[in-house]
């Protein structure tokens, strides 16, 4: 009886499964590594963070095709990273600024809230960095990372940042919009925020 | 008061034009329009490290980045911020938050804030042959700049780990940064011996790396205000 129980769970589970891959954006990781090799074509764009340059996570499968050049590989220092991302781009750098889940966005979230949203209102616009900060909601199939590593803030994001760009990539055709506009966007008045905060969907990261 | 140790190294010099008398008069006219109640926001005085800083400064050059805190107002003026500008931006409230592009004068309220943005800006100095402008802003960037970055903390954020993390980061990738620690022993009004059980000493890491600069002084004001009117 108990063995007919668990059986029937794993065949549910499979079937669970089987029907959220269907909803997978197929196009959704070549959309990104096509986002990744446009920007790392620019001379001012430099990618930071961990696993960028070594694998590590499903994001770097989306920037392992840049040349190392173009990379810094940084020790676990969340705020450090935002900040220096935000040091860089006041010397004319465009960092792309990569942490793999939002979990871990939360460590840097007092370089991103309560300085690169404020620069240019507390400059009164004398700094504008541009900053393109790429995050993930890890992926719950085919595994589930858990509780840690699977978050979604959005909400909670557009709530604490008042300038930022907060923007969800849904689905593959949103996704080089994004990063062109993120890049290139211009602002319209010296108060206007160039950082971007662009969310993904780590479960589309391992669609083929 | 100790004598700032500055690594052999800092040889190129400029003339300050500033003496310790000029700076404490500066701090003593915003002390008198503070206490009128016309300034609209929390203002840092400095007073006791005149002349340490005015040691400093000789080292630092109008190219240089200058990061600074909520107590800017000597870093400013020994940069090279006009005094009427700074005098008009103080009164506007805006001591605290002090940024001037022209000058590369940056800072931040919150304690240890700018350390990653002077990390940032020094990371972006050693690769400057990447760019070849600030999208329009000259910045005399290109090989063989010998542009530095300059990052004042004060002893409490001297403990923190941001430091620590910036520090490290710094002397092992050579980065052409100088940290400045301004030893007071005072958090706002928080001791850091105390709250830390012992300070830290510098280590002969930190001497011996060139990267960072060290001295005491007795703090001349308040935290904040001059003593009298409001806490914020």
């Amino acid at each position: 009886m108990v063995g007919d129980l668990t059986t029937q769970k794993e065949e549910m589970q499979k079937f669970q499964e089987a029907e959220m891959l269907k909803t997978l954006d197929l196009n959704y990781k070549n959309e990104l590594i096509r986002s990744m090799e446009w920007l790392g074509e620019k001379d001012d764009t430099l990618f930071i963070g961990q696993a960028v340059k070594y694998s590590g996570n499903a994001m770097y499968n989306t920037t392992k095709t840049i040349s190392d050049d173009k990379k810094i590989e940084v020790p676990v220092l969340e705020d450090v990273q935002m900040g220096m991302s935000m040091g860089m781009a006041l010397e004319g750098f465009v960092p792309i600024t990569c942490y793999p889940r939002f979990d871990f966005l939360i460590l840097a979230t007092n370089q991103l809230v309560n300085h690169l949203d404020k620069i240019n209102i507390i400059s009164e616009g004398q700094f504008q960095p541009r900053v393109i900060i790429r995050t993930s909601i890890g992926s719950r199939i085919p595994l589930d990372a858990g509780e840690q590593h699977t978050q979604d803030h959005t909400q909670a994001y557009r709530s604490l940042l008042k300038r930022v760009d907060v923007v969800t990539l849904e689905e593959s055709d949103d996704i080089f919009p994004a990063f062109k506009h993120a890049y290139e966007r211009q602002p319209l008045s010296k108060y206007d925020s160039l950082v971007t905060l662009i969310i993904e969907w780590g479960d589309h990261y391992n669609a083929k | 008061m100790s004598k700032p140790r500055l690594a052999n190294y800092l040889a190129k010099k400029r003339k300050i034009t500033w003496t310790p008398k000029e700076l404490i008069e500066f701090e003593d006219k915003v002390k008198e329009k503070w206490e009128t109640g016309t300034v609209r926001g929390p203002v840092h005085l400095s007073k006791g490290n005149e002349e340490p800083l005015i040691h400093i400064f000789q080292y630092i050059h109008q190219e240089d980045w200058v990061f600074s805190t909520w107590r800017n107002h000597y870093h400013a003026l020994l940069h090279g911020i006009p005094e009427d500008w700074l005098m008009e931006e103080i009164l506007r409230g805006r001591s605290m938050k002090i940024m001037n592009r022209d000058y590369r004068f940056a800072t931040s309220a919150i304690v240890g804030g700018i350390i990653p943005h002077a990390l940032g800006v020094a990371m972006a100095l050693k690769r400057n042959d990447y760019v070849p402008s600030y999208r329009g802003i000259q910045n005399n960037s290109g090989p063989g700049s010998d542009r530095k970055v300059w990052c004042f903390v004060g002893d409490m954020t001297f403990e923190t780990g941001v430091f620590h993390e910036c520090y490290k980061y710094a002397k092992n990738f050579d980065l052409p940064i100088q940290f400045i620690v301004e030893d007071n022993n005072l958090s706002t009004n928080t001791p850091t011996d105390e709250t830390w059980g012992v300070k830290q000493e510098i280590p002969n890491d930190y001497s011996e790396s060139g990267k960072l600069i060290y001295y005491q002084y007795e703090r001349g004001f308040p935290h904040h205000g001059s003593g009298s009117w409001v806490l914020f």
